[in-house]
């Protein structure tokens, strides 16, 4: 697969520089490696924008380590405030004060959205390694918002994928996906991702800024910025817990 | 010439030709019994079918009347809660008092999930006026085991499909969890006070019955509901009482109101299937037609010198064709009356003690309930007798006319 990436890559003729001589597996590692995050702590504004003009604006705070581990808590407004998530690998818990007690989710209730959002609580807990879950070609070039982009087709290694092909615009230069259209496996556009707001953070580029359109449902469309990021941040391990999930204030 | 010879008293002639010929006129009145018969019975049953059909529809889903949130039905698969009537009390009270009304019942419909012992699973929930729902959704006609759940207080009434597949029993607590009017999640912990078993497999197996108060409470719908059901005296009225319920509804820009024919097909689909089973009617009649047209045939032509005989002595060949047919009638009238006393003692008694189709129901995604109970109505049973008569008169058309054709030579020597 990748000599054939490369045979198309050489016939259409790529954006000067490191990325037209890089392999794409190689794309995949180099954009993993600004992605994925081994520990965060942040929080962001979540802006739900509906086909009626309404616009409803959450705000939360987040904890995760590696791709595995995550809590979110909702902090405004005061009726979804005190509603936080637990991910434990494939795992979600949800903790509603009105309930008092936590409630694993499962199945159906997995690609409902998230507070009403184009997030699924299946993207929530989605935190695929690029290298390792995704065969890629390059299959063009373009430019996003101004910036030279590669076009990569993926194509999952796996069966157990949320989205078993995906189809990712690569910023040529800092090996961040700044678009990704997201396919099930009979090909039919189920999600489009649109990454904005990069900014350098140490050593790698990251995206402040999320805007995801459910291609099933035109009702809304949601975008989720990044009021402070701290990469790195050292968090508790004892956060991770069920205990935690219902008694963090 | 024609006044000389006088009328030919055909009903006579025909009565006493068809008694002549006992064995044949026996089997050409049975085929007439048995299809009037069966047509009266098949007629009460569809009736009763479709009338069961409709008013379940009518009771547990659309009512005569539905009020719903203005771009509610466009959206009606996703049971969307943010999409509500607002000021439920009051607007019940008002539309209450319209003439010709008979219920009006303030419900909350909302997809959630169930979280139960076991696992959890997506549910729908129906938020009632526990009290007001008596003899409709009747919550407490519905409840198998335990209780139904009283208003003000965290109960459920859950499915016993659904409590089955949660591994909940009663007693045990489950959690709901929802979008909200606000369209974020909302969740509520509950009891379950008591298994619903309605007998329609489509329901037990996803439903959750709560009191209103308690959806709202789950579904941050304050004096809310996602639908007001107006159920009328006469169900033909709906189309006229659009105007005084909307009159009592106040201002209604931000609502639809429809009626029953309005809300999508199925409604529409059955009431026509009313007119349509008239078909299957005049289906069975068409196939007793052919017997007696077989049969007639075979009487006719084996009479033929018979006819030839009265041709002969100056019956005019439209009086022998009036006198055929006249003897089919009267066959007919003879067929038809008895189908029709066995077909409405049949229907009749059927519809007292219904018939029992459970089994079949449970293969129906509908609000089906799985007994029905044929209405026999006396057009029925008129209609069939003169169909009958019709059919048999008609059925001896073609045999009258090949006779016609025969000279009365011929007729003497065949």
């Amino acid at each position: 697969m990748r000599w054939i990436g490369l045979t198309a890559a050489a016939l259409i003729g790529l954006p000067g520089g490191a990325a037209s001589q890089l392999a794409p597996a190689e794309i995949l590692r180099r954009i993993d490696a600004n992605m994925t995050i081994n520990s965060a702590i942040a929080r962001a504004r979540m802006i739900i924008t509906y086909r009626s003009g309404d616009v409803r604006s959450l705000e939360f705070r987040s904890w995760s380590e590696g791709t595995d581990r995550s809590f979110l808590e909702f902090t405004a407004p005061a009726r979804d405030a005190g509603s936080r998530f637990l991910r434990l690998e494939d795992n979600m818990w949800i903790f509603l004060p009105t309930v008092g007690k936590s409630v694993r989710i499962q199945g159906h209730m997995l690609r409902q959205g998230m507070m009403g959002s184009d997030f699924s609580y299946g993207d929530a807990s989605e935190r695929p390694s690029m290298v390792e879950d995704y065969d890629a070609v390059v299959s063009g070039r373009d430019s996003v918002g101004g910036r030279p982009a590669l076009v990569l087709d993926l194509t999952a290694k796996r069966d157990d994928l949320a989205y078993p092909g995906r189809k990712i615009w690569v910023d040529a230069e800092r090996f961040i996906p700044l678009r990704e259209e997201r396919f099930a496996k009979s090909g039919k556009l189920l999600k489009t991702a649109t990454l904005g707001d990069v900014r350098r953070v140490g050593e790698r580029w990251y995206p402040f800024s999320v805007e995801l359109d459910d291609a099933l449902q035109r009702e809304t469309s949601t975008r989720v910025e990044f009021l402070d990021l701290d990469l790195g941040a050292r968090v508790p391990s004892d956060v991770f817990t069920l205990r935690h999930l219902e008694r963090a204030r | 010439m024609s006044e000389a010879r006088g009328r030919v008293p055909l009903l006579g002639l025909a009565w006493r030709n068809a008694r002549r010929h006992g064995r044949r006129t026996l089997l050409s009145a049975s085929a007439i019994a048995v299809a009037v018969a069966a047509s009266i019975v098949g007629l009460a049953l569809a009736g009763g079918m479709l009338g069961t059909l409709l008013e379940s529809f009518a009771r547990l889903e659309t009512g005569h009347v539905r009020v719903r949130a203005a771009g509610y039905g466009e959206r009606e698969a996703f049971l969307p809660v943010h999409l509500n009537v607002s000021s439920v009390e009051g607007r019940v009270a008002a539309l209450r008092l319209v003439d010709g009304v008979k219920a009006v019942l303030p419900r909350i419909r909302a997809s959630v999930l169930v979280d139960g012992a076991e696992s959890n699973r997506p549910a729908l929930l129906l938020g009632v006026d526990i009290e007001a729902e008596r003899g409709y959704l009747d919550p407490a006609a519905i409840t198998g085991s335990g209780t139904t759940p009283r208003p003000g207080e965290a109960e459920a009434l859950v499915g016993v499909g659904l409590a089955r597949r949660l591994g909940v029993e009663v007693g045990d607590t489950i959690v709901l969890l929802g979008q909200t009017a606000y369209r974020s999640l909302g969740g509520i912990r509950l009891v379950v006070s008591g298994l619903a078993d309605s007998g329609i497999p489509s329901w037990d197996d996803v439903v959750a019955v709560l009191p209103l108060d308690q959806a709202q409470r789950l579904l941050d719908l304050s004096d809310g509901a996602t639908e007001i059901v107006v159920l009328l005296r006469d169900p033909d009225d709906a189309a006229a009482e659009i105007e005084p319920i909307r009159g009592a509804l106040g201002p209604t820009d931000a609502l639809e109101v429809r009626t029953w024919l309005e809300q999508g097909p199925l409604i529409r689909t059955l009431q026509s299937a009313r007119g349509g089973y008239s078909v299957v009617f005049l289906l069975l009649m068409g196939m007793a037609g052919l017997v007696i047209v077989n049969t007639m045939l075979m009487t006719v032509m084996e009479r033929a010198q018979e006819h030839g005989v009265q041709s002969a002595l100056g019956m005019r060949k439209g009086d022998l064709l009036r006198l055929i047919v006249t003897e089919g009638a009267v066959i007919g009238l003879l067929g038809a009356v008895a189908g029709a006393v066995v077909g409405t003692v049949v229907a009749v008694t059927l519809g007292r003690i219904g018939i029992d189709a459970s089994q079949a129901a449970r293969t129906v995604a509908a609000p089906f309930q799985g007994v029905i109970h044929p209405v026999w109505s006396w057009w029925h049973s008129v209609l069939g007798v003169v169909v009958g008569v019709a059919t048999a008169a008609l059925a001896t058309l073609y045999p009258a006319w090949r006779l016609r054709r025969l000279r009365p030579a011929e007729a003497l020597r065949s």
